[in-house]
């Protein structure tokens, strides 16, 4: 017991350490699964996420003491569902206590399989993700499937067609086609979030492979999902994949060929995709954080309280991608910040220096008011950035204009004759009478004075 | 109904001169005075629509001085005129000390709008 005391007090600074915002990798993970063995049968991707510092601890889907938080903290950074058909989890874990998990910004794999149990079709759901409703249906092509000895039915299916996204997938292409033998999904399309990471080709359907097609089914062509992905408003980052066998130690060192192709793989893309999808639901990739934020007047190195406005102004922030290890700088093309006053007045794409920061100047509109600073960066597979930072801006003082417009002077000039017109009229008025006035010469000098 | 021809119209100028020339001088230094209001409002608005209305608040305080200045010299003129029945019991001095006390005020406003 003391022993087991030690342990845990060893562990604290260790507990303390994860999940920081300095720090956005998970660290560690619960994976439950229906049966041990699939500890083995799955060793070579639980062995990647160990090799890549992931705390993976193992538990039965339906232990009685497993629970995700205590005292309210969560006890896990990240939970892999690796049980297809568990009924009814043990201990304090239910389908709401994963979404609160989740909820509280919380990783999130799940694979399903045919004859998924209910549990797992309504996390699925919860997410945006809708599996077959035919418990026995499993995702048949029957030209893309994969060249195979045994299997004559065609529901092991090799796919390459992948999320276009460097980010989520990894930079390196992946080659083979992925093998894939389960139940299909598709996308709840109110569900903006949801992204297909793995589609099927335009050939499958999804179907009860040993009966007769009797009706038209309900899943077909590319509209059908196999591994899904998605990434929550609070950058939860959560993986649902039709098929726990794609991640089995036997599919990963399978050979492939596509029906219809003449390439043979010595091995699938399933290794290669997972693992990198799995960087990317782990947050090892494309976790941006951007930070310095700062806005001064041009020649100046202060940051102003208030703008005027006409005022130029530079505005510079710092944006970072996380690697798996340390902060690297960001680098792209289109990162935009907006001068916003109920909409934006002026919106900038930021030049980089390829370091990391982001700049460029303004000239401040010529209306007055409380605007924002802000940067809305959403981009495919990338954490969303929200930067805003208010700052008002005020008109001229009365003594910043101009004195004298040179393009008034006639009007001054009217003004200021029509006063003198208005002292000479008052003379001639009042003492025209005591003026010989029908003496020519007074005419010719009234209308000389007008 | 005769043709009118320039001839008609030439009668008809003289004869509006003519009646002119019979109103007393005071009046016609009042329509002197009120001509040159005029005519320095419209050179302004001409020259606001050659160079554009930038400074509108001095072009409308020129122009508005011009037209102020127009109608309360019209206002004098009517009050001073003998013919007109309608303020025969107003002195003449006090209608005059009436338009300087306006224009006064109209200056003053002018002035503040200006700049």
């Amino acid at each position: 017991m003391s022993k087991l005391i030690f342990v845990f007090l060893a562990l604290i600074p260790l507990l303390c350490t994860s999940f920081s915002p300095d720090r956005p990798s998970d660290r560690r993970v619960l994976v439950l699964v229906d049966d041990f063995a699939v500890k083995s049968s799955h060793s070579l991707f639980f062995n990647s996420l160990k090799s890549r510092g992931f705390d993976l601890h193992f538990h039965l889907a339906d232990d009685p003491k497993i629970a995700l938080q205590r005292y309210g903290q969560y006890l896990y950074d990240a939970l892999i569902l690796f049980s297809p058909t568990i009924e009814r989890f043990g201990g304090s874990v239910d389908a709401a206590a994963i979404l609160d998990f989740v909820d509280s910004g919380h990783d999130l794999i799940v694979a399903a399989d045919s004859n998924a149990s209910d549990l797992i079709r309504e996390i699925a759901t919860e997410c945006g993700v809708d599996f077959d409703e035919d418990p026995a249906a499993m995702v048949v092509d029957h030209s893309g499937y994969a060249v195979s000895a045994t299997e004559g039915d065609h529901t092991l299916i090799a796919s390459d067609d992948f999320i276009k996204s460097d980010v989520i997938l990894g930079s390196k292409k992946i080659e083979a086609p992925v093998l894939f033998h389960g139940i299909g999904h598709s996308l709840n399309p109110t569900n903006s979030l949801v992204l297909k990471a793995l589609s099927a080709s335009p050939s499958a359907f999804s179907a009860n492979p040993k009966s007769k097609l009797t009706s038209p089914p309900s899943l077909t062509g590319s509209s059908i999902s196999l591994v899904s992905v998605i990434q929550a408003r609070n950058n939860a980052r959560i993986l649902i994949s039709g098929s726990l066998s794609m991640f089995s130690n036997r599919f990963f060192r399978s050979g492939v060929q596509k029906a219809g192709s003449p390439t043979k793989h010595e091995k699938s893309g399933n290794e290669q995709f997972f693992t990198e999808l799995s960087k990317w639901v782990f947050h090892e990739r494309g976790h941006l954080k951007a930070v310095n934020v700062q806005h001064h007047k041009v020649g100046e190195a202060n940051e102003p309280s208030i703008y005027r406005i006409n005022d130029n102004l530079e505005y510079s922030v710092e944006v970072y991608e996380w690697s798996g290890t340390s902060w690297e700088p960001y680098v792209a093309d289109d990162v935009q910040v907006q001068f916003y006053m109920m909409s934006p007045y002026v919106l900038k794409t930021l030049s980089t220096d390829g370091k990391g920061r982001y700049f460029t100047s303004f000239k401040v509109p010529d209306v007055y008011g409380v605007f924002q600073f802000k940067v809305e960066y959403e981009k495919l597979g990338y954490t969303s950035l929200s930067l805003s930072k208010q700052i008002p801006v005020r008109p001229f003082r009365h003594n910043e204009y101009e004195r004298f417009i040179p393009a008034a002077y006639p009007y001054y000039g009217a003004a200021f004759s029509m006063m003198a017109g208005f002292f000479i009229f008052t003379v001639v008025h009042l003492y025209h009478k005591c003026v010989t006035f029908l003496n020519p010469a007074f005419g010719g000098f009234l209308w000389a004075m007008f | 109904m005769a043709r009118s021809s320039s001839k008609d119209a030439q009668d008809l100028f003289r004869a509006l001169w003519s009646a002119y020339a019979a109103t007393p001088t005071n009046l016609k230094i009042i329509d002197l005075y009120v001509i040159f209001a005029v005519f320095t409002a419209a050179i302004q608005v001409v020259y606001m629509a050659l160079v554009g209305s930038f400074p509108f608040n001095s072009f409308l305080s020129g122009v508005l001085s011009c037209v102020g200045t127009a109608v309360l010299a019209v206002c004098l003129r009517i009050q001073v005129n003998k013919e007109n029945k309608e303020f025969k019991d107003l002195a003449p001095e006090r209608a005059f000390a009436d338009f300087v006390l306006c224009n006064l005020v109209l200056h003053l406003v002018i002035m503040n709008f200006l700049g």
